[in-house]
């Protein structure tokens, strides 16, 4: 059954830094246009097979929809817009967020493992400083 | 197939998707459909080209977009912001301004 090739595309345009929600977002509406061309292609009495393959050359080169989303900076993540940002936010969010698995776990003796969760985070919080040092060091500028 | 027509399409599309939102809110089939019908098959996309359109538009604020479920089918239809109506009417301008000139270039007879 012809399909165009969308994990391609997916793949793609995540390696170039578009952000998560737009790639996903042009996927399904790439994907719904391809059935409305299909359902077009069928109610105007072409084969379901030969329908799809009409459709796969309506939607046009995948490539040019690819080029198109990169040619447009505003679609990028802001993790590739700021890189250096990002460096020091997501090991800080990760970080922050251990903690918490345990104290949501074990209410009961919330106030002990609030204890162990505080130690965690500022143990955390060192190493994710020292990756970032060790980040920052490698990175050119 | 009909061909597309990329040399002259700089800002065509962005404009005649903002005039088609302007009238209702719609998704991108839908959009793609009616482009061919208003232009009478002058104007001939990669049909998938027009979700980058859109979704550069939407993050400039000229549109905005809602998910919606219709039939067992997930939409996302589009309309035009406040900005999105100036944006239009800039755009219009300048392509009335753009056309007259042109129209005018090729009324005058060409210099030997």
């Amino acid at each position: 059954m012809p399909r165009p090739n969308f994990i391609e595309l997916r793949s793609e345009l995540l390696r170039s830094g578009i952000s998560p929600t737009h790639v996903y977002r042009a996927l399904t509406e790439l994907d719904e246009h391809f059935e409305d061309l299909v359902d077009a292609g069928v109610a105007d009495g072409y084969e379901r097979i030969a329908a799809e393959t009409h459709a796969i050359d309506v939607l046009g080169d995948l490539g040019e929809v690819s080029s198109a989303m990169r040619r447009q900076p505003e679609l990028r993540s802001w993790a590739w817009r700021h890189p250096r940002l990002a460096m020091l936010v997501y090991p800080l969010a990760c970080v922050a967020a251990l903690p918490a698995v345990p104290v949501i776990a074990g209410v009961q003796h919330a106030s002990q493992i609030a204890r162990w969760a505080i130690c965690l985070l500022v143990g955390g919080f060192v190493t994710a400083l020292m990756f970032l040092v060790l980040q920052l060091s490698i990175t050119p500028i | 197939m009909a061909q597309t027509n990329p040399p002259f399409m700089t800002g065509v599309p962005e404009l005649l998707l903002l005039r088609l939102l302007e009238q209702q809110e719609m998704y991108g089939y839908q959009l793609v459909r009616s482009i061919k019908e208003v232009t009478d098959d002058a104007i001939s996309l990669g049909e998938g080209v027009i979700y980058p359109a859109l979704h550069g538009l939407e993050r400039n604020g000229s549109l905005k977009s809602r998910r919606k479920a219709v039939g067992g089918r997930t939409r996302v239809y589009y309309s035009l912001t406040r900005k999105g109506k100036q944006r239009l009417t800039a755009l219009q301008e300048d392509w009335r301004r753009i056309q007259g000139g042109i129209s005018t270039a090729l009324e005058v007879p060409a210099h030997a």
